[in-house]
């Protein structure tokens, strides 16, 4: 086919909207190599200086390490009840109350995370358990990061044949084993999705984990946060550089295992 | 040997009767299809026996066992749906095999009847491909492997034929009609199209809004049908309204508009009645009329002739104002505005409770 004028105009637009998009990133990952002592352009030099004050720095190893634990957790749990909400939704709520239950389930993206984050604080000081044991903070990440789950799982359930899973049960097999061996692989790629989502946007929180934290316990943004109200040196972006690096290994890992084409969107 | 009986099923859908005492039995080894126009029941029908409806009603027998409330998976059946219903990520061979790990089928056993089925709708050599590198008539034979490996009591099947093109549709009537056969399995099929359901049913059961209008072999259907809409659903069918005046023998006298017709009726016949006759049994005669039956004679005149290539179909009004539609030959002389001369003979004329 011939390209028109517009086709290279399209192409021009979507460079312009990765760059836009992406610079920041790169200058991020950029800045962590600098040799100079603050977060400032130009750079002076290049050194791994800052990596080497990262790593020797167990606070934000053991902030790392916890919210790689509440990402995980969040990302299993939600794998769970984000897929059995999306059943009930897709295929046993009446169609009248189908519609307002899917508006509900993905509330916790409409309602501002900073009044969930409060919500969530009176409701469990309320029930006495306060911000003990990292209970309220681990709730709070399910809860926000529920909906990625749900939407991703839900939508691969609209567009799966249900005749497969009654062919299925003709052919002998009961509820569990139709469910294991045919809807679930047909919505594996959907709850794929989802979890990775669940897993990055957790990693990412930050109001409810800044509210709802255990004292003493920070996810890896508060504590970047802690470190840059008094610190403006590039150890922020060596950290950055390395939460960038887990997520795209994350990534990498889930696509080479299930493989991220066989997504249809 | 009955090894399926419904008897007076009824089911509602919210204040909706989508069934109405559905009466039905069906033999070992026949084949029995439902045929109606869509939401007459036919698929409701299929799916109570299935277990994916519930009845709210009525029992449904599998040959002396009540299985009304049994689940799916315990009935025994095989089924091949409209849109076939092939497990996407399982290869043919993983999609045949599934019904018989399900029923712990030992891997000697199941990788012999995979074979020996596959062979049977001619397939073999298609064992690795999954679903989606096969065509629709292959897809529709592997359905039909996969609800015949298990050696199932009945096999249902919903539509099968509804996604594939006209010339492959015709291939597979009989294809299916010929495994049928061979492997003398019962099966009910349910189908919107007349023709599919003439050509491979033992038994046609007619329905329409919920109910079994009539139940019978095809020829039966055809020539004899119970009802208006069983003659207008089969085939073509000319009809003409009148009064049933007297009887000779088996044979009725009609008053009509176009005057007295002789036809066949079922027994009983009084009042206010509709006569049937098939286009092909209707012959025509530009001349004395003497190349017509002489039972029933009407004068009439041609007012379209539309070139069909195997022949002509006219449209020809009588003098009494009915409208009838016949097929001639296409060298017919017998044009638009010609008078004509139609002739059937009581024999090929069938009277219906109007």
């Amino acid at each position: 086919m011939r390209k028109t004028l517009w086709d290279y105009v399209y192409t021009a637009i979507l460079v312009l909207i990765y760059v836009f998009l992406m610079s920041p990133i790169l200058l991020v990952v950029l800045m962590s190599f600098s040799g100079g002592e603050f977060l400032a352009l130009p750079m002076e030099g290049v050194s791994l200086r800052w990596f080497e004050t990262l790593f020797a720095n167990s606070r934000f190893y053991d902030a790392a390490a916890h919210s790689f634990r509440l990402a995980l957790v969040s990302a299993l749990v939600n794998g769970v009840i984000g897929t059995l909400a999306a059943i009930y939704v897709a295929h046993f709520a009446s169609p009248r109350l189908a519609n307002p239950l899917r508006v509900l389930m993905v509330g916790p993206l409409l309602v501002p995370e900073i009044l969930t984050a409060i919500a969530l604080l009176f409701f469990f000081f309320e029930i006495g358990i306060g911000n003990q044991y990292s209970v309220a903070i681990q709730v709070g990440h399910i809860v926000v990061t529920f909906p990625y789950v749900f939407l991703n799982v839900a939508s691969a359930l609209f567009n799966f044949d249900r005749s497969q899973e009654e062919a299925a049960r003709s052919l002998g097999a009961g509820r569990w084993l139709t469910f294991r061996r045919i809807t679930l692989p047909a919505i594996k790629p959907g709850l794929i999705t989802g979890c990775l989502f669940a897993f990055v946007i957790s990693f990412d929180i930050f109001n409810i984990s800044l509210l709802l934290k255990s004292v003493g316990n920070n996810t890896l943004p508060l504590e970047l946060f802690d470190y840059l109200r008094f610190n403006f040196d590039p150890t922020a972006a060596a950290v950055a550089t390395v939460s960038i690096f887990i997520t795209f290994v994350a990534v990498l890992i889930v696509d080479r295992t299930v493989g991220l084409r066989s997504l249809r969107f | 040997m009955t090894t399926l009986r419904l008897d007076r099923i009824n089911k509602f859908y919210g204040a909706v009767q989508v069934l109405r005492n559905i009466d039905l039995d069906i033999a070992q080894g026949e084949f029995v299809s439902l045929l109606g126009p869509s939401g007459c029941g036919k698929t409701t029908t299929l799916r109570c026996i299935a277990g994916f409806e519930t009845v709210d009603q009525g029992t449904i027998f599998f040959g002396s066992r009540d299985m009304t409330r049994a689940m799916p998976e315990h009935r025994d059946l095989g089924m091949v749906f409209q849109s076939y219903a092939l497990f996407p990520h399982m290869t043919v061979t993983e999609n045949l095999s599934f019904g018989l790990e399900v029923r712990k089928i030992a891997a000697a056993d199941r990788a012999r009847r995979i074979a020996a089925v596959l062979e049977m709708v001619r397939l073999t050599g298609f064992e690795k491909r999954f679903p989606r590198e096969l065509s629709g008539g292959q897809q529709q034979r592997v359905a039909l492997a996969r609800a015949l490996v298990i050696e199932p009591s009945v096999l249902l099947l919903d539509e099968p034929l509804a996604n594939l093109d006209a010339s492959l549709r015709d291939d597979m009537r009989f294809f299916i009609r010929d495994l049928q056969r061979r492997v003398g399995i019962t099966t009910i099929y349910v189908t919107h199209d007349q023709s599919e359901a003439m050509v491979m049913s033992d038994r046609i059961v007619v329905m329409n809004r919920g109910v079994i209008e009539q139940c019978g072999p095809p020829r039966e259907i055809y020539e004899r049908p119970a009802s208006q809409m069983v003659a207008g659903f089969i085939g073509q069918s000319n009809t003409v309204p009148g009064r049933v005046a007297g009887r000779e023998n088996d044979t009725y006298l009609v008053e009509t508009a176009e005057g007295p017709i002789r036809s066949l009726g079922p027994d009983g016949l009084s009042g206010e009645v509709r006569v049937m006759i098939r286009p092909e049994n209707i012959t025509t005669d530009p001349g004395g009329g003497t190349a017509v039956p002489a039972a029933n004679m009407l004068a009439g005149r041609v007012v379209k002739s539309v070139y069909q290539g195997d022949g002509c179909i006219l449209g020809i009004e009588s003098a009494g104002g009915t409208a009838f539609t016949t097929n001639v030959r296409a060298d017919s002389p017998l044009g638009a505005g010609a008078a004509v001369i139609i002739g059937f003979d009581a024999r090929q004329a069938w009277a219906i409770p109007a």
